[in-house]
């Protein structure tokens, strides 16, 4: 990236709406299920019929909160709504209600990976607006979305690199989906993302002039947004020209960023408060109880894996990426002396027959965390050993059933010494060749001896025993 | 001092049209309602919190979906609709 | 002296089936309307099916309520299912709501006979019922008068005995000033008593539902009816105790507060009424006592920015696109909008939604908007410490009687002349209080004088106690020529 002599430096920051997964919408009882006939979750109150009056669900607020404490802002005691006018067709009543002054949180933040604090400076919730199809110049006007909750999430301009944005987009949807607020499907609007870009020779602490890139549906396309952007902005500096502070959108087709308004649309909202709603005050116990719902989060998730399991960073990202996981880990793993084991089922074999990213996410798989403690359970005691209960694992989550069906109360008593020495005697009389070998210096005959003795104990042979049994017996 | 910028500038707010030949004196009448509305700008506002007017706080509704209105009802007054759209044609 | 009292007797006795009843108003309208444009749309096939049930109840021998079958009217800007719902607007016609205003629901499920919906000053921004797209309402004392602003219509109905009641909405004094300019009763319910939902919104902070009446018990009932807590209405919350039962409580040794204020300005013969009243009062034992309440000098600009401001965004969603009166001619989504907007909304509508605008867009907001906000503080405690020592507060309702006709858009007559005749209601919707205009007297040329009682938040039991016992003991009402002579 960059140029020149002078190098530049990227600063951005985020401006995320997050639709919520409540059942209704936030002013009205219309479901807010996605998708449905146009204009089939519409009631009076959402497509602003004159006369009618928004009334807050509940819920919102809740879950407004819960996404607050989650990225540890400070909750509001006193908040209220306001309206934000501006007139466009996807809008009933022409204005936005929305928080302006006294949002439900701030002050919060996201710690990425690499150390660096991103300051989160409110969050506030909103309602969304209607779907425009635009077809030759015709407008068409869906209301179905119209009035579905959103939080937006404005974080400070403290990413310096796209892959923190990256990073940041997909921490903030692990810990919404975490906390149940949203399922963050950008592919179907339910997370999108603007983002402010500006850029500055390195060394410069004043911040240069941004444009906003608006709307963007995929982490892919956010990361090359804002690669086109920033090397735009370079490129137009060091030409001598100057950035216009504008709304951008960007082309997925050309991969380009384009101005976004025209001159039509005047910027200035005139909020004020929104007289048909009343103050919404959050007493200190509410904040508490709701504290005392969230779920653990990610990140202290992976730091308990890390500390006190074992289990390598990468592993611990992994089995915490999605809430399903973690809980399935978490409850396979309960009770047992070494969880890292399970982990290794997991993601070693369990997360082959996921291939996308939302069968992971869904982790629906045949087997329960009760059928594979049950396995690892064995596995610790002694009663089975690893290969075999890899073997059985398979069996296990090929069928649904449990390790009983494919574990006889034989097998897990383990081998006796007598029938290990049985075994090892009869593999010596069945191959002579490989005998020979190993007396003549082979050392590499005596694995097929040892092949044979595991293939006649159908697995549950120690090796290292059979191997000192062996040489023992061979002499 | 209202200027005719300023009438342009809130009649685009407002998506009004204000014709060339009423800017002159639309701009004349806002400044008479303008110098009205400044009388208050010769008070004293104290420190009044004023929240709502009538102190009510956190009125809410429960979670709990209703039916939807049908499209045809939610379309019956649309001057223009097609496949259960509300509809905008380019030029009508 | 109740009418609405009179008509249940009357229909629960048999003198007269409410069938009957229902067309001998729809016939007195279809004679009288036109010199009094009191409606803009009659309902006489909702009126007559309405009436048929209230008569199939009384011949099972049911027993049937006390507004049941009484012949009333809307305010074109309350929303009726299925009926054309204008607010006296180019921008609404042809709009027919699909649900109903909680208002109405509540008289439907006590037997309401709505004969139609009456005019109004174009959503609700005027004095004087002129500005209504449909032409202004005249004053059924004398129809070279106007009736009054913006519900002139009801009032003109009421008073014109085209409707035995009608709901009304007052913003900044449109319920009280027409029942003065006709002579009747006008009660502006308490910020919050009655549920907004479906009252077609002017200013939301302001806008109140409230009954106007020919007689104050008439108005007791009807607001009793309708002041429930509404789950539509985040800002509802109903009313306390029912008034009816408070009308005839003694008044003597309570307190009655003047605000010398409130008598600068108004006419001679108004002052006098007023005067006179408190008189009236004085010897039914009640305590007058005069003082100051300055901020009345700055409640009317206060009201007019904030008014205007909400208004501006209220009235943001005419666009054209999901109802109403759509531009023919136009070119794109942008100029469709603002050519529908140009062409459907009046000239005094379209001048209230920019100044709202100017005084909410950057660099204004500050000096305008927040200024008046907290002025509106500043005046809510000023009328909360007044009532630290009197029970009611006594005024004029308007500084002068009815306008003659076009007097308020004549050349010689200011904008701000117009804003200023609303400087005695204007006080209370700023500070949510209740109050209730009763006639007191006819100036020199014969026209009614009104007289307002305020009262405490939610005390309308208070005003309505001290309008009966005047209403009681005096004789103030004039009545007209018109509609129907029960
Ligand atoms: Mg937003
Ligand atoms: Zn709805």
């Amino acid at each position: 990236m960059g140029g020149g002599a002078v190098k530049y430096e990227l600063v951005a920051g985020f401006e995320t709406h997050v639709e919520l997964s409540t059942k209704t919408k936030i002013f009205c009882s219309c479901t807010t299920a996605f998708g449905g006939e146009p204009n089939t979750h519409c009631c009076p109150v959402c497509i602003g019929l004159p006369g009618t009056m928004p009334k807050l669900n509940e819920r919102v607020v809740e879950y407004a909160i819960m996404a607050g404490l989650a990225t540890d802002c400070e909750i509001a005691e006193i908040a209220k709504m306001d309206r934000k006018n501006y007139c466009y067709p996807d809008l009933p009543k022409a204005y936005q209600i929305s928080q302006y002054d006294r949002p439900l949180c701030e002050h919060g933040h996201i710690t990425l990976s690499n150390g660096r604090q991103i300051r989160i400076l409110r969050i506030h919730i909103e309602e969304d607006a209607g779907k425009l199809i635009h077809n030759h110049g015709d407008t068409y006007v869906d209301y179905n979305r119209g009035g579905v909750p959103l939080i937006e999430i404005v974080t400070e301009p403290d990413f310096r690199s796209i892959d923190e944005a990256k990073e940041y987009v997909e921490r903030l949807q692990q810990i919404m989906r975490y906390i149940g607020v949203s399922d963050c499907r950008m592919q179907e609007g339910s997370m999108r993302c603007d983002v402010n870009i500006s850029v500055r020779p390195v060394g410069s602490d004043t911040l240069g002039t941004r444009t906003e890139i608006k709307n963007m549906n995929s982490i892919t396309n956010i990361a090359k947004a804002m690669e086109y952007e920033y090397e735009r902005q370079v490129e137009l500096i060091e030409s001598g020209g100057t950035v216009v502070q504008e709304t951008l959108r960007y082309d997925d087709a050309d991969g380009t960023t384009s101005p976004m308004r025209s001159k039509e649309d005047a910027h200035d909202y005139r909020y004020f408060r929104e007289p048909d709603l009343v103050t919404i005050s959050v007493p200190r116990s509410r904040v508490e109880e709701i504290r005392a719902t969230l779920p653990e989060l990610p990140e202290q998730k992976k730091r308990r894996y890390i500390d006190d399991y074992g289990i390598p960073e990468k592993d611990a990202a992994m089995l915490t990426k999605y809430r399903a996981i973690a809980e399935f880990f978490d409850s396979a793993s309960d009770g047992l002396q070494n969880p890292k084991a399970v982990s290794n089922f997991i993601i070693g074999q369990m997360f082959r027959r996921l291939e996308t990213e939302a069968d992971k996410e869904a982790f629906d798989l045949s087997t329960t965390p009760a059928h594979l403690r049950e396995l690892c359970a064995l596995l610790e005691a002694g009663k089975i050993r690893n290969n075999l209960a890899k073997t059985v694992l398979e069996k296990m989550l090929d069928s649904g059933k449990p390790v009983t069906a494919f574990v006889s109360e034989e097998d897990m008593a383990g081998l006796s010494d007598d029938t290990l020495a049985e075994y090892c005697r009869s593999a010596i009389a069945a191959m002579p060749n490989a005998v020979a070998d190993y007396k003549g210096g082979k050392e590499k005959a005596l694995m097929a001896l040892l092949g044979n003795v595991m293939k006649q104990s159908r697995g549950r042979a120690d090796a290292a025993a059979v191997t000192v049994k062996l040489k023992e017996l061979i002499g | 001092m209202v200027t005719r910028e300023d009438i342009e500038n809130i009649a685009l707010l407002s998506k009004l049209f204000v014709d060339e030949s009423e800017l002159d004196s639309l701009t004349e009448e806002m400044q008479k309602i303008v110098a009205f509305a400044d009388t208050i700008n010769t008070v004293d506002a104290g420190e009044s919190d004023f929240d709502n007017i009538n102190n009510l706080s956190n009125v809410f509704r429960e979670d709990a979906v209703q039916p939807s209105l049908p499209p045809s009802m939610i379309l019956s007054n649309a001057p223009e609709q097609a496949e259960d759209h509300f509809l905008v044609r380019r030029r009508a | 002296m109740s009418d609405i009292r009179r008509i249940h007797e009357m229909l629960v006795s048999g003198e007269i089936t409410c069938t009957e009843l229902t067309q001998r108003f729809l016939h007195a309208i279809k004679d009288d309307n036109a010199a009094l444009n009191a409606y803009i749309t009659v309902t006489p096939d909702t009126a007559l099916a309405q009436a048929r049930a209230v008569d199939e109840k009384l011949s099972r021998g049911e027993e049937i309520g006390m507004l049941e079958g009484v012949p009333m009217t809307l305010k074109d800007n309350i929303s009726t299912k299925g009926i054309e719902t204008t607010c006296a607007s180019k921008i609404l016609t042809g709009y027919r709501p699909i649900y109903d205003a909680t208002v109405y629901r509540l008289l439907q499920e006590q037997g309401v006979v709505m004969l139609g919906k009456t005019n109004m000053d174009e959503f609700a921004m005027g004095s004087s019922c002129e500005t209504s797209y449909y032409g202004g309402s005249k004053n059924p004392h004398s129809t070279d008068h106007v009736s009054g602003g913006s519900s002139g219509g009801v009032a003109a109905a009421v008073g014109g005995n085209l409707a035995v009641y009608g709901l009304g909405s007052d913003t900044g004094g449109s319920i009280r000033q027409p029942a003065s300019f006709c002579g009747i009763v006008g009660l502006k319910p308490t910020y919050g008593a009655v549920s907004r939902y479906g009252l077609i919104a002017y200013a939301s902070s302001f806008d109140q539902i409230g009954p106007i009446t020919r007689s104050v018990e008439d108005a007791a009932i009807v607001f009793d009816a309708i002041a429930k807590y509404d789950n539509m209405d985040s800002t509802s919350q109903g009313s306390t105790e029912p008034t009816c039962p408070r009308l005839d409580d003694s008044i003597a040794r309570r307190r009655i507060g003047i605000a010398n204020q409130y008598l600068d300005g108004v006419s001679d013969d108004v002052r006098d009424a007023v005067l006179a009243a408190a008189q009236v009062y004085r010897e039914l034992g009640a305590e007058i006592v005069y003082f100051d309440l300055p901020e009345l000098d700055f409640s009317l600009p206060v009201y007019y920015i904030l008014a205007m401001a909400e208004a501006s965004s209220n009235l943001g969603r005419y666009d054209g696109i999901r109802y109403g009166y759509k531009a023919e001619h136009y070119n794109g989504t942008h100029d469709m909008i603002c050519r529908t907007r140009s062409e459907g909304f009046g000239k005094e509508v379209r001048r209230r939604i920019l100044m709202g605008t100017y005084v909410l867009s950057a660099g204004y907001y500050d000096a305008y908007y927040k200024k008046a906000v907290n002025l509106r503080g500043r005046i809510v405690s000023a009328f909360e410490n007044a009532f630290a020592s009197v029970d009611v507060i006594l005024a004029p309702t308007a500084p002068n009687t009815a306008f003659r006709c076009g007097y308020l858009f004549s050349q010689e007559t200011d904008q701000i002349e117009q804003y200023l005749s609303d400087i005695c209601t204007v006080p209370v919707n700023t500070a949510g209080l209740p109050g209730v205009s009763i006639p007191c007297g006819v100036d020199r040329e014969g026209l009614p004088i009104g007289m307002q009682l305020i009262g405490r938040r939610f005390d309308e039991k208070t005003i309505l106690n001290f309008a009966y016992q005047y209403e009681k003991n005096t004789d103030n009402f004039v009545g007209t020529k018109w509609g129907v002579a029960l």
